[in-house]
């Protein structure tokens, strides 16, 4: 049932490729629905990339400037939204560092203009992106949870005390969570 | 913590619990989001036209400086107390939560902040755990952002008055430039921060 519950939910939200469209035809909402989505998981990759919270904190600026710019370039017939934003992202971030003559901390070689192919979809930055936006769509106190039992260093125990809610309702809400991460991420991760 | 203790597992059927470990795998893998600086919590106001080509978060950055600046003046660089009120959490549409913890077992306490107002405040709830009860009239606790480690900002002071404390707070400051969060304990018109009981 919860799962059911999950897929409905997800069926009702807009995909990533029909905002890009929409911020392309130069609706504000659908641009700000992306940034929700997605400044995270950008700056976790400028982060990684750049080594640097300042300079991170400039290219998520820079990326989403170009965001706005090129979306008239995105072809929904090649693909889903998330990797054509990711190739975006990077070539922001990286571009920023060479125009600045920055060296990133992460230097392997990036492929600007290309979609992120098999061996890129197996890097830990893709791997982080995708997760990383998939935790945006949980609802507030899934994702509280998940961050508490994951990252904390508290015991499931310790979360419940820290919440103050039951043991068994922490550990529901971290399945429903793990169902519908599940759910979300299902095909892109293989 | 493993995946069995986290999820169980004995009332799940084989495939569910290999997508759920899959899952599971990922977020280990993956490690915690970065905290988002506050200042990049909201583009701003809407790009306007195809023609935009500045982000409009450079012009959002100044206002919030003017805010912020206005704010601190207005405090005397102190922040201020809005309230103090156990509200239960659900009440408060906390957009980040920062977790607390003291030197003492049993201290623990939960930072939520809220989405910046329209005139460049961050409300804030922090829900203490633990904390002892001040014996002295005047004392109380106090939340400061850090820099370097070092509490340089205060947000707002408090007493404890249960085992849990909920209190809200709302400052005007720009949160990329500080590293963390402290509460100090602090007598009677102490102005330089106590000693520190709760970290980030």
């Amino acid at each position: 049932m919860g799962m059911a519950v999950a897929l409905r939910t997800i069926a009702r939200v807009e995909s990533d490729g029909d905002l890009i469209v929409r911020a392309a035809a130069g609706d504000g909402s659908a641009f700000e629905d992306l940034y929700r989505r997605y400044s995270r998981a950008v700056f976790g990759l400028a982060l990684r990339r750049l080594g640097d919270r300042g300079k991170a904190e400039e290219a998520v600026q820079e990326t989403f400037a170009s965001v706005w710019r090129s979306a008239g370039s995105y072809k929904p017939e090649r693909g889903p939204g998330g990797p054509w934003l990711y190739a975006v992202a990077r070539h922001a971030i990286v571009d920023r560092a060479r125009r600045r003559g920055e060296q990133p901390v992460d230097s392997y070689e990036e492929q600007a203009d290309a979609e992120p192919g098999p061996a890129d979809r197996a890097e830990s930055g893709w791997v982080a992106w995708r997760v990383h936006r998939a935790l945006e769509e949980l609802p507030e106190r899934e994702r509280e949870v998940v961050s508490l039992a994951y990252w904390s260093g508290l015991s499931q125990s310790e979360v419940a005390e820290f919440l103050g809610i039951p043991l068994g309702t922490v550990k529901t809400r971290t399945r429903a969570a793990l169902q519908r991460l599940a759910d979300l991420l299902e095909g892109e991760l293989e | 913590m493993t995946f069995e203790d986290l999820v169980g597992g004995d009332d799940l059927t084989p495939e569910e619990e290999a997508r759920l470990r899959r899952v599971h795998d990922l977020l280990v893998q993956a490690g915690p989001p970065p905290e988002l600086p506050l200042g990049l919590e909201r583009p701003g106001a809407a790009p306007e036209g195809a023609e935009v080509l500045q982000f409009p978060l450079r012009r959002r950055w100044a206002v919030t400086a003017l805010a912020a600046a206005a704010g601190v003046a207005a405090a005397f660089g102190i922040g201020f107390l809005v309230g103090h009120a156990k509200t239960k959490p659900e009440t408060f549409a906390a957009q980040r939560v920062v977790p607390m913890h003291g030197s003492k077992a049993g201290q623990l306490a939960v930072l939520r902040i809220a989405a910046r107002d329209a005139v460049g405040n961050w409300p804030m709830q922090i829900e203490v755990r633990g904390l002892p009860q001040q014996k002295a009239r005047n004392a109380d606790y106090e939340l400061w952002l850090t820099k370097n480690g070092r509490p340089v900002v205060s947000c707002g002071s408090f007493r404890v008055h249960a085992d849990v404390t909920s209190v809200r707070l709302s400052v005007p400051y720009h949160f990329s430039e500080y590293d963390g969060w402290v509460v100090t304990a602090q007598s009677h018109g102490e102005s330089t921060p106590g000693p520190v009981v709760l970290t980030t």
